[in-house]
């Protein structure tokens, strides 16, 4: 099994170099919206000292570690196999001895989210030198307790992603299903900013949500601003989670690949 | 005349394409309004905390993102569907047809496909300004109004000049298919005034992708912040852009030699 992983990893590895010069394109789209949000809090926390107890320093750590946390956890699965299921390429998929989708989807995330990270730690440490956020607040432990939580949360949003692309087994407006997707997790996530300064309703509602899992929890328990009950309530709903986000694809993957033999026949 | 017949013939075929897809068409307006929420909430957000932002009021945000909704309308109307169908076009030889026509081609390339249910962001901008501008206090001129409106004109004019330069680029590049990624990523920008972003950002913006001239510039014009001389001078950069642009398209398809030769 590792030896089918390591071939898989060459391959979509060489597949992703092709395209390294379209990388920095793609990093855009990472940097331009946290950049965005961190000048308008960073405007408004300088104009009056403080946002609901957040420094315009806050603010700043905040969206750095977004930047980093965001392109760690996030997921391409409905680019790379939802047009597979619509057109029937998946067939060849299928007639493979290994699941398609934990198999070559998962490491063709894995390939392209090794590469951009090549790109983005350059860029990020230009933004370093251009924001001088303070990261005294930052201890080791964090880091390192982060790491499962980081790695959680891109499972965890993996396998819902793949779960939404396999609607596509059904539907055809699965994009319109992954727009409204995403919809909720720039509410529920952290994204936008930071959660405390979300209505309540929202903030109760996003605790116990997933989205809140690959971004908010990480950073937070990075820049050291959770209590030690958070984080173990946190971690605990990352396994139920984990045991949800299988369980509904396992489901779907299973129900969507009997349809879509039937279509095939 | 051949023109104005040729916009609406295009017009009649899109029509019929949008109306074979009716749920889609409804659908895609429900998301546009759940954006729009969204929209209205984080601007919600941002005021619950602060009675202005960088100078702007909430008035003035709405009217601004309404602005925003103006320019994204020409991109999700025009612009994107016809950069994949040029792309397209370009990858399998069919635009050897598009260049033999005997109209304009980069007009052709241009407005041929067109997503109709996007005109709805044309009313949502407008009704946003006014709702925005009657905010603020309403106290606007006749000189400002007609500024903004021209300078909205002329901003759109500037973003579309740069994209017909990117997918011109297409013709010395051939693989550069990802032409227009920088003009999408960057769009988001145009949702808060420039003023607020750090120098760097804020030059990125205006004068590199001209996102900004685009939307923060109009609206500055609506506060009284621009002289006659600097809407004049806007004006001028709209209309040299479009020259500019036409002249390296033109250029471009001189280059061009068809995929299979």
């Amino acid at each position: 099994m590792l030896r089918i992983y390591k071939r898989l990893w060459q391959v979509n590895w060489a597949e992703q170099w092709q395209y390294r010069a379209n990388l920095l394109m793609y990093l855009l789209y990472w940097l331009v919206s946290p950049i965005v949000y961190l000048a308008v809090w960073t405007t408004v926390a300088t104009h009056q000292g403080s946002v609901n107890g957040l420094t315009a320093n806050d603010f700043i750590t905040y969206y750095m570690v977004l930047l980093i946390v965001d392109q760690m956890t996030s997921e391409t699965t409905i680019y790379i196999l939802a047009y597979k299921i619509q057109d029937g390429t998946l067939s060849g998929d299928l007639v493979k001895p290994v699941h398609p989708i934990l198999t070559n989807t998962l490491v063709n995330n894995l390939a392209f989210k090794a590469l951009t990270f090549m790109v983005m730690i350059p860029v990020w440490l230009v933004l370093l030198l251009l924001f001088k956020p303070n990261f005294s607040g930052v201890t080791w432990q964090a880091v390192l307790l982060a790491i499962p939580a980081i790695v959680m949360g891109f499972v965890i949003s993996f396998l819902l992603g793949a779960t939404l692309t396999c609607l596509a087994f059904w539907t055809t407006r699965v994009y319109s299903i992954a727009e409204f997707y995403t919809t909720l997790h720039m509410l529920f996530s952290g994204q936008f900013v930071p959660l405390t300064l979300m209505p309540k309703f929202v903030q109760d509602l996003a605790q116990f949500l997933p989205f809140q899992l690959r971004l908010y929890f990480p950073i937070q328990l990075i820049l050291g601003k959770l209590p030690q009950a958070m984080i173990i309530q946190n971690f605990a709903l990352d396994l139920v989670w984990l045991l949800i986000a299988f369980g509904l694809f396992s489901l779907v993957w299973r129900a969507g690949v009997k349809r879509f033999s039937a279509v095939g026949a | 005349m051949h023109t104005l017949r040729l916009i609406s013939t295009f017009i009649k075929m899109n029509f019929q394409i949008a109306m074979a897809y009716r749920v889609d068409t409804v659908i895609n307006i429900l998301l546009s309004m759940l954006w729009l929420g969204w929209e209205l909430l984080s601007l919600s957000i941002i005021f619950n905390n602060t009675q202005t932002l960088g100078g702007w009021g909430p008035g003035e945000l709405v009217a601004l993102l309404g602005v925003f909704h103006l320019v994204n309308m020409v991109m999700g109307a025009v612009i994107w569907p016809a950069t994949e169908k040029f792309n397209s076009s370009v990858r399998d030889g069919s635009l050897d047809y598009t260049l033999l026509q005997p109209a304009n081609s980069l007009f052709l390339i241009s407005f041929s496909r067109i997503v109709l249910w996007r005109i709805w962001d044309l009313f949502l901008g407008f009704t946003l300004v006014g709702v925005g501008v009657k905010m603020s206090g309403g106290a606007t001129s006749g000189f400002n109004l007609v500024s903004f409106l021209v300078l909205v004109g002329s901003g759109m004019l500037v973003i579309y000049s740069l994209w017909v330069v990117l997918i011109a680029a297409t013709f010395w590049f051939v693989k550069f298919d990802n032409n227009v990624t920088i003009l999408q990523a960057l769009m988001d920008s145009g949702r808060y005034p420039a003023t607020i972003y750090p120098p760097w950002l804020r030059v990125i913006v205006t004068f590199v992708v001209p996102i900004a001239v685009a939307t923060t510039v109009p609206l500055q014009a609506l506060r009284g912040e621009l002289s006659g001389l600097r809407v004049l001078m806007f004006i001028a950069i709209g209309v040299a852009s479009l020259l500019v642009a036409r002249q390296i398209w033109k250029a471009g398809v001189r280059k061009y030699s068809g995929a299979s030769s």
